[in-house]
């Protein structure tokens, strides 16, 4: 084994997301970019940039640029409103039921986002169980969904900084004679500052990106530019206008991931040892009061929307009933619009187990390469690999679909009409989840341990069928879960990349809850609560086989 | 006598222009019983590696029964190596970590058996078959290594300070066991340590190194008798 061996197996594998990245992801954005500027490529070659003036004297476009900030902005604020004081309890009391707690409040962000949707639209919606509160507004609903998807995010990244702050520090201001408001204004408060940031970057930019609940709950009056790109492509067929669009989405994504990046990189250097604070139990009225208050709060937020949902499902005409669960077989609607929901099913779980299959080889290839590469010291191609790899998280599945349908449509390749378009696409989506899953275990096995199974005559083969691959299953087996999820409800690129003939559940979703009609509306629910299911369960498998994790070292 | 394993002029720098390996000369004959001694840094680690075959000098030869093996992938030269930590595969059983170098080399299960039973035999580990390797002391963990190591009927048995990890009553214990056992196997065997008491009792002949250079080589008598500098008499204590 010499000191730096490019063609070692593994680096060699490399290739194969490498490959899969410049067909499926670079090539796509590079047609997006043509399109912009190029749009008679490959005919001619002359730079059109008349629909910029088209850009700048649409007012509506410019509505949209600043609505779609807007809203990102003040749902932000609302869930750290919410979040701070339910994260001040979660990092300072251990009190009953705080552990089931924690739970409830991840699941929602595992959601779909059609599937959230749905949740508000039952919840809060025309014939929702609260709508008689009558604040089925569209941006009320837009903005609680928000605030329902990312409380999680929010709750978990502040709760765990917060915790780990605790300690030394506030006692030692409090020695000093500092009360209570004082350590808070004056210590806590500053050392939080960087995760507040951080986490607030992190939740604007899904709520910036955020596709399938405007689409679903605001309608064409509250476009955001995720959605505008899908209107100007998909019903006006303005694909220059689109695919400028869909550049600025991609500039504003990658500076506001710049930016979060450079703040939780300041976040993570405070961060002092964990699981040194000690958790207080509740003693004071108030602090009991506060514990109460969360707990319900946390509870009625992430659980209710879904109960709603699955309670929506199981109600025809005020009696239980099971019939929008026995429609989904039925077709009775001959109507092109129609998806017949058990066609949906059918390919969701096609395409979901292909998605699986390309993003778990994909992901593994990657995974061991830049562990490789980590090993022979060559840390500059690892340093540049490795972000280069994670580009797909900070692409708006929008943008993804868009590029897609619009440069693999045509020679050299062209997988318009293939069935394989789809899993590409939710592959490339969760092909970051499967390298993050992976690399980790993989990083944490020590070499000396492949070395000892190649001086007992194992070649590099052998080492990744008998040391590597059964090392890292339980990692493999959380990214494949992943993988399988995120394909399931995968909704922004597939309402582009998806044809007519093959659709899938959240599509099926999306076309329901447009309709009107008690059948339609209840097979909705049917359908988001079968997704619902689907990827709690698998959320739920992925957090057992992580807590089992790297049991191994 | 032809020695089996010749070392040729080995040398290798490290990335920060450090010699790490200084034009080493070493000529075993088959079944001898060599220690390699020094402080930490002094070279020894590298040069097992070397010879193992995980890592590659910048100039020099080894030879093995006359033939240059440096172009020999580690899983081909047949060589075992124990390493300090002793690197147990933690997803297998104590069975299956000493089957493992029998399972490379194609054997059948039902002829791995026997063979797995003897190393327990030899280790004074028999019934541990099934056990986890995380559920094992220092001292068992040592052994399996050991026995992991020797199971493949090596070509040539290297130990990278295989009694380092262990606390002093356990040591001396686990020393005299190994020097038994080795005394009881004719297979050429180096051993690495930075502890001569160890070196002595390994080892008929000793290798002492420093930065990357052997500077004496000999008996243990004649490293106690007769240093060659203020050094190694220090070192020597």
């Amino acid at each position: 084994m010499k000191a730096r061996s490019y063609t070692h197996p593994y680096v060699l594998a490399g290739l194969v997301p490498l490959v899969f990245f410049l067909v499926f992801y670079f090539y796509p954005l590079a047609g997006i970019f043509l399109r912009s500027f190029v749009p008679d490529f490959p005919a001619h070659f002359r730079i059109d940039l008349s629909f910029l003036n088209q850009i700048v004297e649409s007012p509506r476009l410019h509505h949209i640029i600043w609505f779609t900030f807007w809203q990102a902005a003040v749902s932000t604020g609302l869930t750290l409103v919410f979040a701070f004081p339910c994260a001040f309890v979660m990092s300072h009391y251990q009190f009953k039921g705080k552990k089931f707690l924690t739970l409830c409040a991840s699941i929602p962000f595992v959601l779909p986002a059609v599937v959230v949707a749905a949740a508000l639209d039952a919840s809060f919606g025309k014939d929702g169980w609260l709508g008689i509160l009558n604040i089925r507004h569209p941006l009320v609903l837009i903005l609680m969904a928000h605030v329902f998807y990312n409380f999680s995010v929010m709750l978990r990244i502040l709760t765990s900084f917060w915790t780990g702050l605790r300690g030394n520090i506030q006692e030692t201001a409090a020695m000093l004679g500092a009360g209570p408001f004082q350590v808070f204004i004056h210590v806590t408060l500053p050392l939080l500052m960087p995760a507040v940031w951080a986490a607030s970057f992190l939740v604007f930019i899904f709520c910036f990106s955020s596709f399938g609940i405007i689409l679903i709950l605001g309608g064409p009056a509250y476009a955001t530019i995720e959605a505008e790109i899908y209107r100007q492509a998909a019903h006006m067929f303005n694909l220059p206008v689109a695919s400028f669009l869909s550049l600025l989405q991609i500039g504003f994504t990658l500076v506001l991931m710049g930016l979060y990046t450079a703040f939780s990189r300041k976040a993570v250097r405070f961060v002092p040892k964990a699981g040194q604070a000690k958790f207080k139990r509740p003693g004071k009225f108030m602090e009991k009061a506060a514990i109460t208050g969360s707990f319900g709060f946390i509870i009625l937020l992430c659980l209710f929307p879904l109960a709603a949902l699955a309670g929506k499902s199981m109600v025809h005409e005020g009696q239980l009933s099971l019939i929008y669960y026995r429609a989904i077989f039925d077709n009775p609607s001959t109507s092109i619009f129609h998806i017949p929901p058990f066609t949906a099913i059918k390919f969701s779980f096609i395409f979901a187990g292909t998605a699986l299959f390309i993003a778990l080889v994909t992901g593994l290839c990657a995974a061991l390469c830049l562990n490789h590469l980590d090993r022979i010291k060559a840390k500059n191609l690892a340093g540049f690999f490795d972000p280069l790899f994670m580009l797909p998280l900070s692409t708006s599945a929008v943008t993804l679909g868009f590029g897609i349908i619009i440069t693999l449509d045509r020679p050299p390749l062209n997988l318009r009409s293939s069935i394989l378009l789809v899993p590409l696409v939710h592959a490339l989506v969760g092909f970051p989840f499967v390298l993050r899953a992976v690399l980790p275990a993989l990083k944490s096995i020590p070499n000396n341990i492949r070395e000892a199974a190649s001086t007992l005559g194992a070649g590099p083969g052998n080492i990744f069928r008998c040391i590597d691959l059964p090392l890292i299953s339980g990692a493999l087996t959380a990214g494949a879960v992943f993988a399988f999820t995120i394909s399931m409800g995968e909704f922004g690129a597939t309402i582009f990349a998806a044809g007519p003939r093959t659709p899938t559940i959240p599509l099926a979703i999306y076309r329901f809850l447009g309709q009107p009609g008690a059948i339609n509306y209840g097979q909705a629910m049917a359908i988001s609560t079968l997704l619902m299911a689907i990827t709690a369960a698998g959320f739920i498998l992925i957090e057992k086989i992580s807590s089992k994790g790297l049991q191994h070292f | 006598m032809e020695s089996e394993l010749i070392i040729h002029n080995l040398s290798k720098t490290g990335t920060e222009g450090v010699c790490l390996l200084n034009n080493i000369n070493l000529a075993l004959p088959r079944g001898s019983r060599l220690s390699v001694l020094g402080p930490s840094g002094s070279g020894k680690t590298t040069l097992l590696r070397m010879i193992a075959g995980l890592d590659m000098p910048d100039s020099g030869d080894i030879r093995f029964n006359g033939v240059s093996i440096l172009d020999i992938p580690p899983h081909k030269r047949h060589f075992g190596m124990m390493f300090q930590d002793y690197a147990l595969f933690p997803h297998l059983d104590v069975f299956h970590n000493i089957a493992f170098g029998l399972k490379m080399k194609g054997m059948p299960r039902q002829e791995q058996a026997p063979i797995v039973e003897e190393m327990l035999a030899l280790i004074n580990l028999k019934g541990f078959e099934n056990r986890k390797v995380d559920k094992l002391s220092g001292g068992e963990r040592q052994r399996v290594a050991l026995a992991r190591t020797l199971a493949p009927s090596p070509r040539l048995l290297m130990l990278d300070e295989p009694l380092s990890a262990l606390d002093r009553v356990l040591r001396k214990h686990l020393l005299e066991q190994l020097t038994q056992i080795f005394s009881r196997l004719h297979i050429t065997t180096i051993f690495v340590t930075h502890d001569h008491e160890e070196a002595f009792a390994a080892g008929s002949r000793i290798i002492l190194m420093n930065q990357g250079c052997i500077v004496q080589a000999g008996t243990p008598k004649d490293l106690m008798l007769r240093p060659v500098n203020d050094w190694v008499r220090q070192f020597m204590g």
